[in-house]
C-alpha cells in the first residue's frame, strides 16, 4: 500500500469526524439559550417567585460579592425587573419619568433577545406607557380601538410569550439612591385584560 | 486469539463519533470563552460588543448571554465597555497600582467602576460603587484621575479588594457614538501602570 492508498482509506473517517464536529458545535450554541439553567431568565423568575412579585415590578437588592443576582450590572445603577407571561394577559408598563435623570427601560424575551428598548429622553410628554402582548393579542387591541382614535400608549409585539422587562435608574451620587429607587417605584407593571370582542 | 478486523470498520465508527463529538464541544466552549461572538469594538484597552444588545444578536452571542446569565443593556440605551488590559495591553494585576485618566467620549453619563472576572461585585468591605460623570473629582479644567489601589488613596479611589484578577467597566449612558465607525481611541479614558506591590 502507497501513502496516497493510506490517505484515501482514512480520509473518508476523517471527513466524518469533522461533520460530526461541526454538528455537535452547531446544535450545542443553538440549544444553549434553551438549556442553559441559570439564564437571566431563570435568576430573575426565582427571584421573582421568592419575593411573592409575579407580574410586579421588583427592585433588586444592589450587586454584594458573590450575591448578585443579575451579573455585570452597573454599581450606581438601580435596577427593577418584571418577570412577564403574556398566556395570562397583556402587560402594561407605564409611569412618569422626568427626563432629568437617566432611566432605561428594555423589554427581553425569554431567550435573551432585546425586542424593544427606551431611555426617558424618548418617553412622550414625560411619560412611559407601553402595551405588550403577542401578536394576536395586540391585533385585538387594535380592532378594538374606535374608528380613527389614535392609542396613547405605544404597542409592543412581543416574539415569545415570556420574558422580563428590565428598568435602569442611575443614581449620579451615591446620596441619589433612594431617588433612583423611587423613580423606579413609580413605574407600575400590571397584567391587563384582553379587550372583550 | 479471534482477530478484530471483520469488526474494524466499526471501532473506527465509534472513534470517529467519539473524537468528532468531543471536538465539537471542545469548539462550543473556546467559542463561549472568546467573547461575545461576532463584531466587538476595540478602543485600545476596551471592548464593547454593541450587537449583543440589539434584536440582531447572533446565536454565538445568544449562547454566552444565557451562560452568563446577564441582561444586556440594550444599543440604544448605551454602550459597556470592559477593559481587562491596561493601555499598553497587560493584563490588569490586583497587585499593581493603576490610573485611569481622562477624557472620556461625549455621553450623557457615564461611570466607571471595578467588577470581578465573571462580572460580579468586587469583594472589598466597605467598598465605593464607582464614579460617574457627575459625582467624580475633577480639576479645574475639568480633568479627572482615579486611582485604583488596594492602598487607600487620596481623591478618586476604588480598591481592587483581595482580587488578583479584575476588569475596569466604562459605561456610556445615551451616548452618540456610532458602534460601526471606529472610534478614536485618543478619546477614551487611559488604564496607565504605576507599579507593583
Amino acid at each position: 500500500m502507497t501513502i496516497p492508498d493510506r490517505f484515501l482509506v482514512y480520509l473518508p473517517w476523517a471527513i466524518a469526524t469533522l461533520l460530526i464536529a461541526a454538528i455537535v458545535h452547531v446544535v450545542s450554541i443553538l440549544l444553549m439559550p434553551t438549556l442553559a439553567p441559570r439564564d437571566a431568565f431563570a435568576r430573575l423568575s426565582a427571584y421573582a417567585t421568592a419575593a411573592k412579585a409575579d407580574e410586579k415590578l421588583f427592585v433588586l437588592p444592589a450587586p454584594a460579592p458573590g450575591a448578585a443576582v443579575l451579573p455585570y450590572e452597573d454599581a450606581s445603577v438601580v435596577v427593577g425587573v418584571c418577570v412577564y407571561d403574556l398566556t395570562k394577559g397583556l402587560l402594561r408598563v407605564a409611569g412618569p419619568v422626568n427626563g432629568e435623570d437617566y432611566l432605561a427601560l428594555s423589554l427581553h424575551a425569554r431567550s435573551g433577545r432585546i425586542f424593544h428598548a427606551l431611555t426617558d429622553r424618548s418617553a412622550i410628554r414625560g411619560k412611559i406607557d407601553l402595551l405588550i402582548g403577542d401578536e394576536r393579542q395586540i391585533e385585538s387591541v387594535n380592532n378594538a380601538d374606535a374608528e380613527g382614535a389614535k392609542p396613547l400608549e405605544v404597542r409592543v409585539v412581543a416574539p415569545m410569550k415570556r420574558g422580563f422587562v428590565v428598568l435602569r435608574a442611575l443614581a449620579k451620587r451615591l446620596s441619589d439612591t433612594p431617588r433612583a429607587r423611587a423613580a423606579l417605584e413609580a413605574i407600575s407593571c400590571a397584567r391587563q385584560e384582553p379587550p372583550k370582542d | 486469539m479471534p482477530t478484530l478486523e471483520p469488526y474494524a470498520n466499526y471501532l473506527r465508527a465509534g472513534l470517529v463519533v467519539l473524537i468528532g463529538m468531543s471536538l465539537g464541544f471542545a469548539l462550543t466552549l473556546a467559542a463561549l470563552r472568546s467573547g461575545y461572538g461576532f463584531n466587538p469594538l476595540e478602543v485600545g484597552p476596551w471592548v464593547a460588543w454593541p450587537d449583543i444588545g440589539g434584536p440582531d444578536v447572533d446565536p454565538y452571542a445568544r449562547a454566552v448571554i444565557a451562560r452568563s446569565g446577564e441582561a444586556p443593556l440594550a444599543k440604544e440605551q448605551g454602550l459597556v465597555f470592559v477593559a481587562r488590559v491596561d493601555s499598553t495591553g497587560a493584563t490588569l494585576d490586583g497587585d499593581c497600582d493603576y490610573t485611569i485618566t481622562d477624557p472620556t467620549p461625549p455621553t450623557r453619563f457615564w461611570t466607571i467602576d471595578l467588577a470581578a472576572p465573571d462580572g460580579g461585585a468586587i469583594d472589598w468591605p466597605g467598598g465605593r460603587r464607582g464614579y460617574s460623570s457627575v459625582d467624580v473629582l475633577r480639576r479645574e479644567n475639568g480633568a479627572f484621575e482615579i486611582a485604583v489601589s488596594r492602598e487607600t488613596r487620596p481623591g478618586n479611589w476604588l480598591s481592587p479588594g483581595a482580587a488578583r484578577r479584575f476588569a475596569v467597566v466604562l459605561r456610556l449612558y445615551d451616548v452618540g457614538l456610532d458602534a460601526a465607525a471606529r472610534p478614536d481611541a485618543e478619546v477614551f479614558p487611559k488604564i496607565l501602570r504605576r507599579g507593583c506591590a
